[in-house]
């Protein structure tokens, strides 16, 4: 059977990456390896390079791998369960495309599925539009003798305008693509690609397209599109959201933009991503929309996405993932006891979590400040040391015409300049991790490694500074110092990550 | 906007023709004689046997340019003791939501009779105000003392 053969190429690929890895700690492998789906596992192209500790296994995607992706996993469920590609299709959006599980589901209770999916369990027949003598629509309440008319095969017929007046109004209104349903009153069939394209102009159906493949991104846990503007790529990386804790997954796009696989924030290595967003939100605090932000909004405990409740009771049914929570006590709705107006889960446990947050805060502000401000100085610093990169290109030209150099020659400004951007962003960020460190020896080699590192980087960033025809004299020192800021940046990153890994931190927080 | 327009006219030609009974249905017709098709005032009977028989609650029902893609906004006036109606008076139901059950083809007589059904099956899992939804859920004669007080207020005419 085709899932076994899938279950073997599953197993195979998680030792792979364990070899990689060459890591010790087996638990971690082991995370990475479990229940990790078929878009990995076949691509045996990613070459097991060896990578250093800081570094993940990842795979960028272009729209048409997504799409071909997409295609692969519909036709294959498609032939395993016989059903038209495009019902197949509503089956995996429904089932999260979590094949197995669906497959087993479908195995054991087919109709329930079905039904449960929105599909109903009659394939017969291809979707075409009528002429039905004698019809009303139910919407626009127009007759007429040639008034063309369409129905699913839950046989809810409405006339083709109204049909797509309604589609048009789901998918450009509501950015609904996967869970469009009939029309119908309380029909819950899903409109499947097929009826679709009979009825829509090419233009809503590229759109619709574009928000499948968006569906499609965010319900696969191993795929994330790149956040830089305007870039179209996604990534396709197997670290899950409970390996956060113990790896900082830093990709890169081929639009060149590094991020955190974990939330999609740029490259914080090597502070974790639970760290960061503490330390952001903390150094936001005292900005007004910070403020409203924590006073109106909550984030849904499931994906993360902000919330700010507009009304109506503290059920809440997140928009995009669907989870059901408690306003009041965040926890799961279908946990909850019948005390809605009081939650008192909730009642006890924030009185005393705000105030002793509020008492921590105060006695650590002059540490908070000791790291922000060295914090603020490296941003700061890589903004400043932009703009020199801006010039750098004319530097390299003036360098070139004035001391003889060949373009090839001057590009040691260029490498040297992005690595001063490189170390300074990781720096930046070892200040953010230092101020969450509980004091140890740990803690003391972290920081020596963080000295060494800044004090490169100081000391290129200076000759960096210099006037340009002193530039030409300097060269191999420049090179010499990125080289050695380079390596320290590796060591650090390092050194970090092994710990982390290892969960030999600790913290001063719980996180 | 035609599609509104037109629907709501189709609407208001059935429910001259036939309608369930006890409940009333018309357009809103303004100061100066000018009938509004896109507001409606309604009336909604309470059930036979149940504790809101012998009331008539009075809705107005304001629908929208993108109507019948998307629902209307039923609101009582005044606002009604009910778990399921906001203090402002909106009627808080699953088929009004179009995130939720609201479809195109709904008419005004399932939204009407929806509302009706309604008031004698709260569902406590959407309380949209505290006052009902309290006396519901921890003091039941209270709540029907209350009921029976409302109904008293708005006698069918």
């Amino acid at each position: 059977m085709e899932s076994d053969d899938d279950f073997m190429s599953v197993a195979s690929s998680a030792d792979d990456f364990l070899d990689t890895q060459a890591s010790d700690d087996e638990s971690l492998g082991e995370d990475f390896g479990d229940d990790f789906d078929g878009g990995f596992s076949k691509d045996k192209d990613i070459v097991a390079t060896s990578r250093r500790p800081y570094e993940v296994e990842f795979k960028v995607l272009s729209p048409d791998d997504i799409d071909r992706d997409q295609n692969q996993q519909i036709n294959e469920v498609s032939s395993i369960l016989s059903l038209p590609p495009e019902s197949s299709a509503i089956l995996l959006r429904y089932g999260r495309w979590n094949r197995e599980k669906l497959i087993e589901g479908y195995m054991d209770h087919p109709e329930e599925t079905l039904e449960e999916a929105g599909l109903g369990t009659n394939f017969e027949g291809t979707p075409k539009t009528e002429i039905v003598p004698g019809f009303v629509c139910e919407i626009c309440c127009e007759d007429g003798d040639n008034l063309e008319t369409y129905a699913m095969r839950c046989g809810h017929r409405f006339c083709v305008e109204c049909y797509r007046h309604y589609l048009a109004q789901k998918i450009r209104g509501e950015g609904e693509a996967a869970r469009i349903e009939c029309p119908g009153d309380g029909c819950n069939m899903i409109v499947d690609s097929k009826s679709l394209s009979l009825l829509v102009k090419p233009d809503l159906k590229d759109r619709y397209y574009t928000l499948l493949q968006r569906t499609y991104v965010d319900d696969k846990e191993n795929l994330k599109w790149c956040p830089a503007p305007n870039c179209e790529y996604a990534v396709d990386c197997p670290v899950k959201q409970r390996d956060l804790r113990r790896i900082v997954p830093t990709v890169q796009c081929n639009c060149k933009h590094h991020f955190c696989f974990g939330c999609t924030l740029n490259d914080h290595q090597p502070a974790p991503c639970q760290l960061v967003k503490m330390w952001l939100k903390k150094c936001e605090d005292d900005s007004e929309t910070a403020n409203w932000i924590s006073a109106n909004t909550k984030e849904c405990p499931k994906c993360h996405s902000t919330i700010e409740k507009n009304g109506g009771c503290n059920h809440m049914t997140c928009r995009k993932c669907k989870h059901e929570f408690c306003w009041m006590c965040m926890g799961l709705w279908s946990e909850h006891g019948t005390s809605w107006y009081n939650c008192n889960r909730y009642e006890e446990k924030s009185g005393s979590e705000a105030r002793t947050a509020q008492a921590k805060s105060r006695a650590s502000l002059e540490r908070y400040l000791h790291y922000y401000n060295r914090y603020a100085n490296h941003e700061q610093s890589a903004k400043l040391d932009k703009d020199l990169y801006l010039k750098t290109e004319k530097k390299m030209t003036s360098l070139q015409s004035q001391s003889g150099l060949s373009w090839i020659e001057v590009q040691f400004l260029d490498t040297a300049s992005q690595a001063l951007q490189q170390c300074r962003q990781t720096l930046k960020w070892t200040y953010a991790f230092a101020y969450y460190l509980a004091r140890n020896n740990l803690t003391e080699i972290f920081e020596d490694n963080q000295k060494d590192l800044e004090l490169a980087v100081e000391n290129l960033s200076e000759m960096f500074e210099k006037p340009v025809p002193e530039l030409a004299n300097l060269k191999v020192d420049i090179l010499d110092k990125t080289a050695y800021c380079n390596k320290r940046r590796v060591i650090l990153l390092s050194d970090t990550a092994e710990n982390l890994k290892n969960g030999e931190w600790s913290f001063n927080v719980d996180w | 906007m035609s599609l509104c327009i037109n629907r709501l006219t189709e609407e208001r030609k059935q429910w001259r023709r036939d309608h369930p009974f006890g409940f009333y249905a018309k357009p809103h017709r303004t100061p100066q004689g000018v009938l509004d098709l896109k507001r409606w005032e309604c009336g909604v009977p309470g059930k036979a046997q149940t504790l809101w028989d012998g009331g008539l609650f009075k809705l107005d029902v304001t629908f929208p340019d993108e109507y019948p893609t998307k629902p209307p906004k039923c609101k009582f006036v005044p606002p009604l003791f009910h778990p399921n109606v906001y203090p402002s008076g909106t009627v808080c139901l699953s088929i009004l939501n179009e995130e939720e059950a609201w479809k195109p083809a709904i008419t005004i007589k399932q939204i009407l009779l929806g509302i009706q059904d309604l008031l004698d099956d709260p569902n406590p899992e959407s309380p949209a105000q505290a006052e009902a939804y309290n006396l519901f859920k921890k003091d039941r004669p209270a709540y029907e003392k209350r009921v029976r007080q409302v109904v008293k207020e708005n006698p069918t005419l």
